[in-house]
C-alpha cells in the first residue's frame, strides 16, 4: 500500500504531480497593501494556497483582560467556507483556533511588544483558498502585514513546511501530498537573525532525517524571506508593490 | 498559570539556573522523584496516575468497538484529550483551562497519533483492527490535570504510555457477518482471564526543555516555567526516533541548538523508558484491576548523559 501512495505522489522521473522535485518549493506571489481600510495588509500565493493577512491597531485592549505592560498580539485564522473542496470543512473550528495559537507563537518573538505597551495588535488571517502549507503561508503573510502596517518587529518570519512521504521529503506540500504525509515538519524562523521562532514535528523520524528536514525547511525559509525583504514596508498606492519568489530550479537529479 | 515572583526571587531562579544548582538543589539535568500508580480507575481499561513533585496527573485509557476510519478500512482509531481541571489552579475554571488544556492535548496528538496515513503512531493502528472496514477497537487517551507545578507535557506522556502498558482489551468473538454485506456479530468476552495487551514498546516520551538564560533544563517548575524564554518538547520512542516536536514561547532558537536540544532529549528519555521498563514489571494489566501502587522512581544527580554522578 505503501508503494501505491508513494507512486501517486511522485512521478518515474523523480518530480512530483505537479512537476516539482522534491525539494522545489510552488512559485510564491507576495504582496502588501491588499485591504485598504487596514492599518497594514498583505496577500499572499504559494501555488494555489490563497491567503490574505490584515492587520488592524494598536487600539486599546479590552477591559475584561488583565493589565499588561507589554502590548498584546491578537491572531485569528479563519478559512473561506469555499477554501477546501468540501465545503465548510469537518472540524474547521479546531483548526482554525489551533492556527491562531500557532501563528500568534510563531509571531509574538518577531514582534517588539515593548514598543505598544497596554494596547492590542489585531492580525486577523483569512484563508481563500486551502492547497497544502496553509500555515506556513499565513505566517509569513501575517509578518508582511505587521511590517506593512509599520509594526516595530526584530525581523521578518518565514514559514515553510514539509510531508515526509515513504522515504521522500518533499518540501511546501500540497493538499493531496499532506492527506497522505507519514510525517510533516514545520518551522517559521526569523530570517536575518536565522532564528527559529516556531516549529512543529509530527510522525515517527530518525535523528538524521529529522535534521535534514530542518535544515531543508530552514534553507527555504531563509530564501523565502530574502523575497519577503523585496516587497517594500510600505506600498505604493493603486498599484502596490509585491515579489515573485521561485527557487532556482537544481538540475535534475537522473 | 499565573506565578508572581519578585525581581530578587527572578535573579535567585536564573542565577540558580546558571550555576547549576537549582532551589530545590537539583541540576540542570536532574528529574524530580516521582512516583506511578497504575490501575487507578476501575471504570477504565487502563490508566495511571503520577506524581512528579507538585505535578499531578491521571491518565485514562477507554476502550470502544468502533467503525474504521474513512478511507483507512484496517485501521483502528486513537483519540488524545487533556482536561486541567479548576482543582488545579482557580484559572482553569470555565474556559480559563481551555487553552492550555488544548495546547497540551495538540502537543500530545502530535507525538502520539504520528502522520496522517497513520505512519509513525505510538499504537501500530493495524494491530486495533478486528473485521477490516467492519470493527475496530477506538482507544480514548484522557488525560486530566489535578495539581499542577510545571512540566504537564512530560507527566502526561509518561501517564499515557504507562496507562497504554496497563491497558487490557477484552476478547472479541467474531461470531458471523464476515461477508461484505453483513453487519459484524461478534461477543465480547465475559471472562476477565481473556484479554490482550498493546504493544506499547514504541510509545514515545516527552522531554521538555526549557531555556532559561543561556542554559536549558529538564523537569522545569511552575516558577521556573514562568523564567522561560522558550522551551522545546521533544518525544522520543525506543527506537531513538524523534516522534514529535513542539516549541513553546517566543524567543527565536538557532537550528543548531534545537538539533543540540534534540540529541539532550534523547539521552534523557533513554533513562526515562528505563525507570518506565522497571516499573511496568509491577503493573501487567491485572484483572481484578486492583490499584497497584510502586516505586519512588529516584532521580539522583543525572548529569546530563543521563549518567549517576555522585
Amino acid at each position: 500500500m505503501v508503494l501505491e501512495t508513494q507512486k501517486a505522489l511522485l512521478k518515474s522521473d523523480g518530480t512530483r504531480l505537479d512537476d516539482r522535485l522534491p525539494t522545489y518549493v510552488r512559485p510564491a506571489f507576495l504582496k502588501t497593501g491588499a485591504v485598504k481600510v487596514a492599518a497594514g495588509s498583505a496577500y499572499a500565493e504559494f501555488g494555489s494556497t490563497k491567503v490574505i493577512v490584515s492587520v488592524y491597531g494598536p487600539r486599546e485592549s479590552k477591559k475584561a483582560q488583565a493589565f499588561s505592560d507589554i502590548g498584546r498580539l491578537n491572531c485569528d485564522v479563519k478559512f473561506t467556507s469555499f477554501a477546501t473542496p468540501l465545503r465548510g470543512k469537518a472540524g474547521q473550528d479546531i483548526g482554525d483556533k489551533e492556527f491562531s495559537v500557532l501563528l500568534h507563537k510563531a509571531l509574538e518573538g518577531a514582534v517588539d511588544l515593548h514598543s505598544f505597551p497596554k494596547t492590542t495588535v489585531d492580525v486577523f488571517a483569512l484563508v481563500l483558498q486551502s492547497d497544502g502549507g496553509d500555515l506556513p503561508a499565513i505566517i509569513t503573510c501575517a509578518s508582511m502585514a505587521l511590517a506593512d502596517a509599520g509594526i516595530v518587529m526584530r525581523d521578518i518570519v518565514a514559514a515553510i513546511s514539509l510531508s515526509c512521504v515513504g522515504k521522500n521529503l518533499l518540501l511546501d506540500p500540497t493538499y493531496k501530498e499532506e492527506t497522505q504525509e507519514d510525517g510533516s515538519v514545520m518551522v517559521a524562523i526569523m530570517t536575518s537573525r536565522r532564528e527559529i521562532t516556531q516549529v512543529t514535528l509530527t510522525g515517527e523520524w530518525s535523528s538524521t532525517k529529522a535534521s535534514e528536514a530542518l535544515e531543508l525547511c530552514s534553507d527555504a525559509c531563509q530564501k523565502l524571506g530574502e523575497s519577503v525583504f523585496l516587497v517594500p514596508k510600505v506600498c505604493i498606492e493603486e498599484i502596490g508593490n509585491f515579489a515573485i519568489f521561485q527557487l532556482p530550479r537544481p538540475p535534475l537529479r537522473n | 498559570m499565573v506565578v508572581g515572583l519578585s525581581a530578587a526571587e527572578k535573579v535567585y531562579i536564573a542565577g540558580g539556573i546558571a550555576a547549576d544548582i537549582r532551589g530545590d538543589g537539583r541540576g540542570r539535568h536532574q528529574f524530580r522523584e516521582f512516583n506511578i500508580d497504575t490501575s487507578v480507575i476501575p471504570q477504565a481499561n487502563g490508566s495511571a496516575r503520577i506524581c512528579l513533585g507538585g505535578t499531578d496527573v491521571i491518565a485514562s485509557v477507554k476502550a470502544e468497538l468502533s467503525v474504521p476510519p474513512p478511507g483507512r478500512p484496517n485501521h483502528g482509531k486513537l483519540e488524545i484529550s487533556v482536561e486541567c481541571s479548576p482543582t488545579a489552579a482557580p484559572e482553569f475554571e470555565g474556559r480559563g483551562g481551555e487553552e492550555l488544556s488544548m495546547d497540551l492535548s495538540r502537543a500530545l496528538q502530535r507525538s502520539f497519533l504520528g502522520g496522517t496515513s497513520g505512519a509513525g503512531a505510538a499504537i501500530d493502528l493495524a494491530a486495533l483492527s478486528i473485521v477490516e472496514g467492519k470493527l475496530c477497537w477506538a482507544l480514548y487517551i484522557d488525560g486530566l490535570v489535578l495539581s499542577s507545578d510545571g512540566n504537564l507535557l512530560d507527566a502526561l506522556s509518561i501517564a499515557m504510555k504507562a496507562a497504554l502498558s496497563n491497558c487490557g482489551l477484552p476478547k472479541v468473538e467474531i461470531i458471523g457477518g464476515t461477508s461484505p454485506e453483513e453487519e459484524p456479530d461478534y461477543e465480547l468476552s465475559g471472562n476477565p482471564e481473556e484479554f490482550t495487551r498493546l504493544e506499547t514498546s514504541l510509545v514515545p516520551v516527552i522531554v521538555t526543555l526549557t531555556k532559561v538564560g543561556k542554559h536549558y533544563i529538564v523537569d522545569a517548575t511552575a516558577e521556573e516555567e514562568s523564567q522561560m524564554t522558550a522551551a522545546v518538547s521533544v518525544a522520543v520512542n525506543k527506537k531513538g526516533s524523534v516522534c514529535g516536536l513542539t516549541k513553546r514561547g517566543g524567543t527565536g532558537l538557532d537550528t543548531s541548538v534545537l538539533l543540540d536540544m534534540i540529541s539532550v532529549a534523547k539521552r534523557h528519555s533513554a533513562v526515562l523508558r528505563r525507570a518506565l521498563a522497571f516499573a511496568g514489571l509491577f503493573s501487567s494489566p491485572n484483572v481484578e484491576k486492583r490499584p497497584v501502587s510502586f516505586c519512588l522512581l529516584l532521580f539522583r544527580r543525572l548529569d546530563a548523559n543521563g549518567c549517576r554522578t555522585k
